[in-house]
């Protein structure tokens, strides 16, 4: 990158500089022609050398203007130049129309479920008007909903957060989210803050009991930042203050409410693309060199080769066989042997020669077939 | 795995550097050819009067009305190069934010920051114009350009493909008028591509009038705009020239394909192929692009059963990208990942997998956590069945 900018602000000055120096000669030469029309007027009699002198000056100032000018086409060619080593193969070899042929509308419907999602009503609007889309109301009316109470938390306002965590108290709960705590908690440090010391203390009479099965732990810190409400600051509490404890709120209340409408906390398609963007290289070295044998990368049961993901972008449990090397499927699962190393069920056929006794291919231990425990991941 | 691979983030930011850059090239050459012909006129002019003046075949004042004739039209070019210039300084401006754009990439130090989240946010925003742009969506694509920071106006390319709609729009109307005008701006680089854009527009234009019945109009449209195809579209031309004699209800079979009316469905496809890749844009979107890159690397087996579905993973929503990822191909792995269907973590060496008497495996600390709640009882979110924590055995995944 650092290579093509600087080449590129060679483009940037040299543009500047003929632009200007262009209209600047033609100006002159302007200048040069009205000259010469007066002298006509007063010394018509030297009319031929005043002609000649223009005609001289005339070619020079175009002559020069011209070259600089061409000077500035060999700069954006060597740009051009520079931009073509970075950037040499056609990217869509990597992608194949057919795929997603006769699929607009399953797509123009997840770009408009995108835009819902993002808070971004009004552009999801004009998008399902002019794309023709059919998308129940209800699911902007829940977003729409989402991004009330997000604003309110971002204004650290949580009344309508406390309201809707305690109409979802149970299914909350279910999935193990610690939000309403979280929710009430941030509440009663505020009013600390405030120092409204008797306001928090019926405050945590009246919520936390609630909670004290999973929370004890935090109730009790809660309780003892009390003592401490005149200095929160210079307290051991002081990281209830964290302005962080705000942005993880936020976060953990989107994904929650995400989550009970069956939904994932961030788009899936600026994941996929996210995700599309990093894969892209792999796959279009793989698209090149397939495409010499005639083959269609995305005709494929599956990719010859692997595309690495982030951590947080695996969803799935994978097993690959250590022995065969497969990944495992319904037919061929994955099986515990009694010493806990796992192998797929075709490998452990193998080793196992119909039912004698072998040992693990990873530890000593002995054992026969049908010891073996199909697991689930 | 969270270190982020500029260069080859970058390979999608092909046409993101090269359309201004293309753009910039045209606008340069249409100034410089102006330049050179104004400039071997005015210089013919000069050396023509002071040749008269010396063989007195004019007179003084007959050169000044020249002179005057010269300042006015190198006025008026001046008046067109004031309009270059800003033109070229636009996309001299809009390749520097681009460039710097993709330098705050190279700036971004891991795949789990923030700075890294925003960038891609813009990205996707880029490439959804991009797609809508393609769609003939132009007013969400507005609305979304304009919606977001001013800089991402600066990183589509509207105009261009508002360009590209009025000429579409009068193929449409089963008019050549635009398209022809927009031949004649690109001739050169047409040329140097071999398109056969122009050639197909003429002869469209040639069959309407076959069709409308104007026989000797037609006849003298061919001597006139076929005439010089000759040298690469002979047998073509012949064809046309038959059709002549076929009435448009013809049921032979060459010449009703050339009455037909798809043809300029066929017209308008190849004036897309042919202005995307005169501009460095992709024949694809590249949302197609991305997307099918992304749902084949995500894609797992597990994706398509019920029982396994996890509602983070995109593939696995069944009505949207679930069905655009149906036929593409599954992921390849080498290496084992379990991923803890309580915690959504991935399971490794500090966090080891432990399976239930049932066969189910979790993680020990999601394990951990749910029995301590639960008087050192597990109970199995898939099957319900309840085991104590001391039940569990340890899983050796190599």
């Amino acid at each position: 990158m650092d290579s093509i900018s600087k080449e590129f602000s060679k483009v940037e000055k040299k543009q500047q500089e003929v632009a200007d120096s262009t209209i600047d000669n033609i100006d002159k030469i302007i200048n040069e022609i009205q000259e010469a029309q007066n002298r006509l007027e007063t010394d018509p009699m030297s009319v031929s050398a005043i002609l000649k002198e223009l005609e001289l000056k005339f070619k020079e100032l175009t002559t020069k203007t011209l070259e600089s000018h061409k000077e500035l086409q060999k700069v954006i060619i060597r740009y051009e130049k520079i931009v073509d080593k970075k950037w040499k193969n056609d990217i869509t070899i990597a992608s194949n129309p057919e795929v997603f042929a006769n699929k607009e509308k399953v797509l123009n419907t997840t770009v408009a479920l995108h835009f819902i999602r993002e808070g971004r009503f009004e552009l999801a609007n004009t998008f399902i008007r002019e794309a023709q889309l059919d998308i129940p109301n209800s699911i902007q009316t829940q977003f729409h909903e989402m991004y009330q109470i997000l604003g309110d938390i971002k204004l650290e306002k949580l009344e309508l957060a406390i309201e809707w965590a305690r109409s979802k108290s149970k299914e909350l709960e279910k999935r193990g989210s610690t939000l309403e705590f979280e929710l009430h908690r941030q509440r009663y440090v505020q009013l600390l803050i405030d120092n409204n010391r008797e306001e928090a203390l019926v405050y945590a009479k009246k919520k936390f009991p609630l909670f004290h099965s999973r929370h004890i732990f935090d109730i009790k810190r809660l309780m003892c930042a009390l003592a401490f409400s005149t200095r929160l600051s210079t307290s051991p509490y002081k990281d209830l203050l964290s302005p962080d404890l705000w942005i993880e709120l936020q976060n953990k209340f989107m994904r929650d409410f995400c989550n009970l409408l069956g939904m994932s906390s961030e788009s899936p398609l600026y994941i996929s693309v996210t995700v599309g963007a990093t894969a892209l290289p792999t796959i279009l070295k793989m698209a090149t060199i397939m495409k010499e044998k005639k083959n269609e990368w995305s005709q494929q049961d599956e990719l010859p080769v692997e595309v690495p993901l982030p951590d947080y972008m695996r969803y799935h449990s994978i097993f690959a066989c250590p022995v065969s090397k497969e990944q495992s499927t319904e037919k061929n699962p994955p099986m515990m042997l009694p010493c806990g190393h796992v192998i797929c069920h075709e490998s452990l056929n193998k080793l196992s020669r119909g039912n004698s006794r072998f040992k693990c291919p990873y530890c000593p231990h002995e054992s026969i077939a049908n010891q073996a425990l199909r697991i689930y991941f | 795995m969270n270190k982020l691979n500029y260069d080859g983030l970058l390979v999608l930011e092909q046409p993101f550097i090269k359309v201004p850059l293309e753009q910039l090239k045209k606008t340069v050459k249409v100034s410089q050819k102006e330049l050179d012909k104004e400039f071997t006129k005015s210089n013919s002019t000069v050396s023509d009067l002071s040749n008269k003046i010396k063989q007195g075949k004019i007179g003084v004042s007959d050169a000044s009305i020249a002179l005057e004739g010269m300042v006015g039209r190198l006025q008026s070019l001046k008046r067109k190069l004031n309009d270059t210039k800003d033109e070229e300084a636009m996309y001299v401006s809009r390749s520097k934010q681009r460039l710097s754009h993709l330098n705050e990439l190279t700036h971004i130090p891991s795949a789990n920051s923030e700075a890294y989240t925003q960038w891609s946010r813009v990205r996707l925003d880029r490439i959804l114009v991009d797609y809508m742009l393609r769609e003939g969506f132009s007013e969400t694509a507005l609305h979304l350009a304009k919606a977001e920071s001013i800089e991402v106006e600066a990183y589509v390319d509207v105009e261009l493909f508002s360009q590209a709609r009025r000429v579409e729009q009068a193929l449409q109307r089963f008019s050549c008028t635009e398209a022809l005008r927009w031949c004649n701006d690109n001739k050169s680089n047409l040329r140097k591509m071999q398109s056969t854009f122009e050639f197909n527009l003429r002869l469209q234009e040639f069959i309407e009038l076959i069709r409308a019945g104007k026989k000797s109009e037609s006849i003298a449209y061919a001597k006139k705009n076929l005439n010089s195809f000759q040298e690469n579209h002979m047998k073509e031309i012949q064809q046309a020239m038959t059709l002549l004699a076929f009435q448009p209800d013809t049921r032979c079979l060459p010449y009703k394909k050339l009455y037909d009316k798809s043809r300029w469905d066929a017209l308008i496809a190849q004036f897309r192929a042919d202005n995307f890749a005169l501009n460095s844009l992709t024949s694809q979107p590249l949302l197609t692009v991305t997307l099918q890159a992304g749902l084949s690397a995500l894609k797992t087996p597990m994706c398509s059963q019920p029982d396994n579905r996890n509602i983070n993973c995109p593939v696995c929503s069944p009505d949207t990208l679930g069905l655009l990822a149906q036929n593409l191909p599954l992921s390849h792995h080498v290496n084992s990942t379990i991923v803890c269907r309580l915690s959504g973590e991935i399971i490794d060496e500090d966090n080891p997998p432990m399976s239930l008497p049932n066969g189910y495996v979790y993680s020990l600390k999601a394990l951990e956590e749910m029995s301590s709640k639960n008087n050192g009882q597990i109970k199995c979110p898939r099957t319900e069945k309840v085991y104590d924590f001391k039940d569990l055995k340890k899983v050796f995944i190599s």
